[in-house]
């Protein structure tokens, strides 16, 4: 599934300028950074709380091509500067982890 | 074991001899904060305590016109005041008289003394004739202690070099038993332990640079996860600089990440899936799962970790092309 397709139908803000193309196969929930390094699949949207640098690192590492950034929050500054260059996607929604989970689901992502 | 205990005890008791004679020679006069805000009795418990918030502290000493010390105000008195609904009367009532003060010549170790036994978050430190010099709380003594450590950290950093020397882990492979030539390292990186944020940055430089030479994603993707979480122990613990070297041919992928740091105590320990030292800091930030040690494992071949307290750590990985999945 296009990365922008998830984009429109579960609304969620998207912070970076890098395109939208990606094939999303699958997601990952989890703001422990060894757990999503562990367990993420790569070719996933990683839904998380931890909006500082190092989940750039992380996410470059694990594969995700997307990070959600849940409940609201924002990221922080110095991580959409540099986000960017990795050409990891940044993206933030007001849902709860939970229900932006569901959502990913009614949208056709399987896991 | 008995020995080893025996012998442990020595040197926490030699360690203790050399820390309190570096700290022996601090005394109140070089901790005290000496800009003390002060009241006169005159003025209202009120402004004792608007004064208490507005300049953040938790008390203040009362003073006559001629720095005399009389007595001290503090949150717990502000407290009692408001329960009592006497905010609005003069100090001079209500503030603590008895006094426990030092004098400017006070040794740390009778700080901490005092400390303990009064329980009282700070104390004035006054002259012989009764006048403010200055007050200490237990803030003030801490960061005292720590300029004095990072006094102690610069003169250790020789010790490195004799370290690596000596040790020999530091120049063997782990796995292989042969000398290692770091200089020949298809990959090397410094890792910064000051600043968190590029914790994982040499990982993800490690893993575009195997990007160029193979494209078995599961291999490059294994080395690169395990080599991250060595980084980021390097960062969060060690409490110093270390190194990341990779060679790759196309059979083996090797990572040696090492510190030259605190060390682990026990690596038995640390290995276990949730066993983590990292402070509520990191932790905050997503760190310290206690997952660092067991994906190393779980996505290596060969792995061999060497510590001792105090004298770094050495993680070496060996990634086969046709190892685990």
């Amino acid at each position: 599934m296009k990365l922008n397709e998830l984009v429109q139908k579960c609304e969620l803000r998207v912070i970076t300028s890098l395109p939208l193309e990606t094939d999303i196969s699958d997601a990952y929930i989890g703001d422990l950074l060894s757990d999503v390094m562990g367990n993420a699949p790569s070719e996933s949207i990683w839904l998380t709380v931890q909006s500082h640098l190092n989940i750039l690192a992380v996410a470059t590492i694990v594969g995700a091509r997307a990070i959600v950034l849940c409940n609201g929050l924002h990221f922080e500054k110095a991580t959409i500067s540099k986000a960017d260059e990795t050409g990891v996607v940044l993206l933030e929604s007001d849902e709860t982890t939970f229900n932006l989970a569901l959502k990913l689901m009614k949208c056709g992502l399987k896991g | 074991m008995r020995k080893a205990n025996i012998l442990a005890e020595r040197n926490v008791d030699d360690l203790l001899d050399k820390l309190r004679g570096l700290f022996a020679d601090i005394t109140a006069e070089d901790i005290m904060i000496k800009s003390v805000v002060t009241l006169t009795k005159d003025r209202t418990m009120w402004q004792a305590k608007e004064l208490m918030r507005i300049c953040k502290i938790s008390g203040v000493p009362i003073t006559d016109g001629d720095n005399q010390l009389e007595g001290i105000v503090s949150i717990e008195d502000i407290i009692v005041a408001l329960e009592g609904n006497y905010i609005t009367d003069p100090i001079e009532k209500h503030m603590t008289r008895d006094l426990i003060t030092f004098s400017p010549e006070t040794n740390l170790e009778m700080l901490i003394e005092r400390f303990n036994r009064y329980r009282y978050g700070r104390f004035p430190v006054v002259d012989s004739n009764g006048k403010l010099l200055g007050i200490i709380s237990k803030k003030d003594i801490i960061g005292a202690v720590l300029d004095k450590f990072r006094l102690i950290y610069v003169h250790d950093t020789r010790r490195r070099e004799v370290l690596e020397k000596s040790v020999d882990w530091f120049d063997k492979s782990l796995i292989s038993g042969d000398y290692v030539e770091k200089t020949s390292a298809d990959f090397v990186y410094h890792i910064d332990y000051t600043d968190i944020d590029t914790a994982g940055v040499g990982s993800a430089k490690l893993k575009s640079y195997l990007k160029t030479l193979t494209d078995d994603d599961t291999l490059i993707r294994r080395v690169s996860i395990a080599c991250y979480e060595a980084e980021v122990n390097v960062v969060i613990h060690s409490g110093s600089e270390g190194y990341i070297f990779a060679w790759y041919d196309e059979d083996v992928a090797r990572v040696r990440v090492e510190d030259y740091g605190r060390g682990i105590d026990n690596v038995e320990q640390a290995m276990k899936e949730g066993f983590s030292t990292a402070s509520d800091h990191v932790r905050e930030l997503g760190f310290g799962a206690g997952m660092g040690l067991p994906n190393m494992r779980r996505y290596s071949d060969k792995m061999v970790v060497v510590s001792e307290a105090g004298k770094g750590v050495v993680v070496e990985m060996h990634f086969y092309r046709n190892g685990r999945k």
